[in-house]
């Protein structure tokens, strides 16, 4: 007695027995997977399926009669084995190279391999695909985990990305051997013989029941039938174990869900360090630690600094990230996509980034767009031959060393214990002028936004000086409240001496004075601490040292001849020839020639003459 | 090297002539081309010719139509297309040249 199915093969109907029907299922199957849809598989399916039906209906006297395992057996042997199928490539060289890779040559492909698994597959699925036998992959995971963890991350990530091995195709593909019938039924006897040792162990431990079972196994085993055995096997040897199993496969694949999530966090984190630090400058803006002071000064956009520190991270790590994933893709050739709308989210992020930094910069450089000062003139009660000197004051709450330092700014609290600005671009510059008094102009500059807003800057700018009658003492630094930022912030200060004055700059203001004459400034860095008297356009050092007097002494002598070069002239000597050069003249002489060349006049005596 | 595959390299490399070829004159439903190519001893299993069928289908060289049948489903007639025939010809005076070349070269080799 058998059971019968009924089927409908292209649209005719026959009576065929159970075995039968899942032998002519799994040769269709068979068929199916030799072809690729670029060879139009559904076509010669559905081709394939009604010849069959005609083959059968040839077979099948009256309605009634069933289509046993013989009929399917004999239309097979027509019809011939799915290795038949398949279409040599190197004659038609027209077909699609990939199908012609995917059947010939079947790689291997990465797959986790749950049936011989101690947490996820990953080593077993590792070991398939590079060849190798899976105990020195985890030895490797085991070591990786001494190397400062990275072996957890790696696995966690291979878990979460790399495809478990469902189907017996992917169990097939997994071991790089092709895919074709006789691997299938191969694999699945296979799977019939782990499951029959199962039911023989469990039969072993519970007893006479599940012995049963496995004689049961054993004879179903003998039938050519490969499936029904396997399903019975299946249903009556899930034991407690396996249930247990099934319950710990579940938490592990939520904890690697979980674990995954937090994953795509710190995997991205570490590996681009560098934006994380960007990220913490944001993150010290918000919780306001102290020294971010100092960007929030540069900043005159007013653009606020968790929002540049996420642009930029932003701008930075998603091709990064898409690097990271790529690296990922072509390391694992059926890497889980992250998805069209994710990729597009990200790049879009990334564009929106892009043109947010692009604003702020442009913000930021507009704020340095005009560039204005505010003048304060002072005269200077000063007249031709007083003497007047110029000191810096400097102060003990600013660290300005007293040296000035081109675009220089600290944050520093001023009596008042205010937050203050300060910087010490300051800068003196000194021209004479011709009217009988003397000025001291203090010019104080700053950028803005605009015309106004530079202004403002510039009047904001506190600057201290003391003009008494023989000496002006300017402050070593300038201030100004944070709100204005740091804006180009400089004072200059001009100081016009009437001619014929003498000017004395103390030492510290050396640095604040132009090293050479730039910008119209008779004294330089060079001529500090010194009396120097205010001549047009120029200055005299009245109490520079003479300079020294011309001190060459030569005296060479050798059997020949000698030189000699002091003072008193020059003298050289060859045998008997000789050259004098001194305050009576030139005097010239050899064997027989007597030059000499005086006061006197030219005199020449040749003994010949 | 199995002397089965070369056997079968070969059958396969005229197996689209020899299809074109039944189909030159009338057109034939794929029983029928199959009884030729059988009684011919050119094919064993009849698995082989669907994907040649659909693939010369696709080449364009090959059209077909539906046809009830008595008995069993309804069965697709194929026949040649305008390219398909010029196709054949162009195969027609390859294949003598090679049937040309096969003769003198086995040929000359018995002969020595």
């Amino acid at each position: 007695m058998n059971k019968t199915v009924n089927i409908n093969l292209a649209g005719i109907f026959f009576h065929i027995d159970e075995d039968a029907y899942l032998k002519l299922q799994r040769y269709l199957e068979a068929i199916k997977r030799s072809f690729t849809d670029s060879q139009g598989r559904s076509e010669i399916i559905a081709d394939i399926e009604a010849r069959i039906a005609e083959l059968f209906n040839e077979r099948v006297e009256n309605d009634k009669q069933v289509i046993r395992i013989k009929e399917v057996d004999e239309v097979i042997s027509i019809m011939g084995q799915p290795e038949d199928y398949l279409v040599d490539d190197e004659i038609f060289e027209d077909e699609p190279k990939t199908s012609y890779k995917a059947k010939s040559s079947p790689s291997r492909k990465l797959f986790r391999d749950t049936d011989n698994s101690y947490i996820g597959g990953v080593s077993s699925g590792l070991a398939h695909y590079f060849g190798i036998d899976t105990i020195w992959v985890r030895l490797a995971w085991i070591l990786l985990i001494f190397g400062a963890g990275t072996g957890i991350l790696l696995y966690i990530l291979l878990w979460v990305l790399v495809p478990e091995a469902k189907t017996t195709a992917e169990k097939i593909m997994m071991t790089g051997e092709p895919v074709n019938i006789s691997n299938i039924e191969k694999k699945i006897r296979d799977g019939f013989d782990s499951v029959t040792d199962v039911a023989k162990n469990v039969g072993d431990s519970v007893g006479a029941a599940a012995k049963n079972v496995s004689d049961s196994v054993s004879n179903a085993a003998k039938n050519v039938d490969l499936k029904k055995p396997a399903n019975s096997i299946k249903s009556s040897s899930k034991t407690f174990f396996d249930t247990l199993g099934d319950v710990i496969m579940f938490f592990f694949k939520v904890f690697a869900k979980f674990i995954g999530v937090l994953l795509m966090i710190i995997g991205a984190s570490t590996l681009i360090a560098l934006i994380i630090a960007l990220f913490s400058i944001g993150v010290a803006d918000i919780i306001h630690i102290p020294g971010l002071d100092m960007v929030d000064i540069v900043n005159a956009g007013n653009t606020p600094v968790w929002l540049v520190s996420l642009l930029t991270f932003f701008a930075v790590g998603i091709p990064f990230f898409f690097l990271f994933y790529l690296g990922l893709k072509i390391l694992i050739n059926n890497l889980k996509s992250i998805g069209n709308i994710a990729k597009f989210t990200l790049l879009g992020v990334w564009l929106i980034s892009i043109i947010g930094l692009v604003v702020v910069g442009v913000r930021q450089a507009s704020e340095h767009a005009y560039d204005e000062s505010v003048i304060e003139k002072n005269e200077l009660n000063i007249k031709a031959n007083d003497t007047l000197s110029v000191k810096m004051m400097t102060n003990d709450l600013f660290e300005t060393s007293g040296f000035r330092n081109d675009d220089s700014f600290r944050i520093s609290r001023n009596e008042n214990g205010e937050k203050t600005i300060y910087s010490s671009d300051i800068r003196i510059i000194v021209r004479s002028t011709s009217d009988s008094i003397g000025k001291l102009v203090i010019d104080k500059n700053a950028d803005g936004r605009s015309y106004e807003a530079a202004i403002e800057r510039a009047k904001n700018i506190n600057y201290n000086y003391v003009i008494s009658d023989n000496e002006i003492l300017l402050d070593s630094y300038l201030n100004t409240d944070p709100k204005n930022k740091f804006s180009d912030q400089e004072v200059v200060a001009f100081l016009y001496l009437p001619e014929g004055t003498i000017v004395n700059f103390s030492n510290n203001t050396r640095s604040y004075l132009h090293y050479r004459r730039y910008n119209n400034t008779i004294v330089t860095s060079k001529d500090v601490n010194q009396y120097l008297k205010i001549l047009d356009e120029d200055i005299e050092c009245l109490d520079c040292p003479i300079e020294e007097e011309f001190e060459v002494d030569v005296d060479i002598k050798h059997e020949d001849g000698s030189l000699k070069i002091n003072d008193k002239g020059l003298e050289v000597k060859i045998d008997s020839s000789s050259l004098r050069i001194d305050k009576n003249g030139i005097n010239g002489s050899s064997e027989n020639l007597n030059l000499k060349v005086s006061e006197e006049g030219v005199t020449i005596k040749s003994e010949d003459n | 090297m199995k002397i089965e595959n070369t056997k079968a390299q070969m059958r396969k490399g005229v197996l689209e002539f020899c299809i074109l070829s039944v189909l030159k004159d009338n057109d034939a439903y794929v029983a029928e081309i199959l009884d030729t190519l059988k009684d011919a001893k050119l094919l064993v299993v009849e698995g082989t010719i669907y994907p040649l069928l659909t693939r010369l289908k696709n080449a364009g060289l090959l059209n077909y139509r539906w046809e009830e049948s008595t008995s069993g489903p309804p069965r697709k007639y194929y026949g040649l297309t305008e390219t398909g025939k010029l196709f054949l010809k162009e195969l027609n005076t390859t294949w003598s040249e090679l049937h040309n070349a096969v003769t003198i070269v086995t040929s000359q080799k018995t002969s020595k």
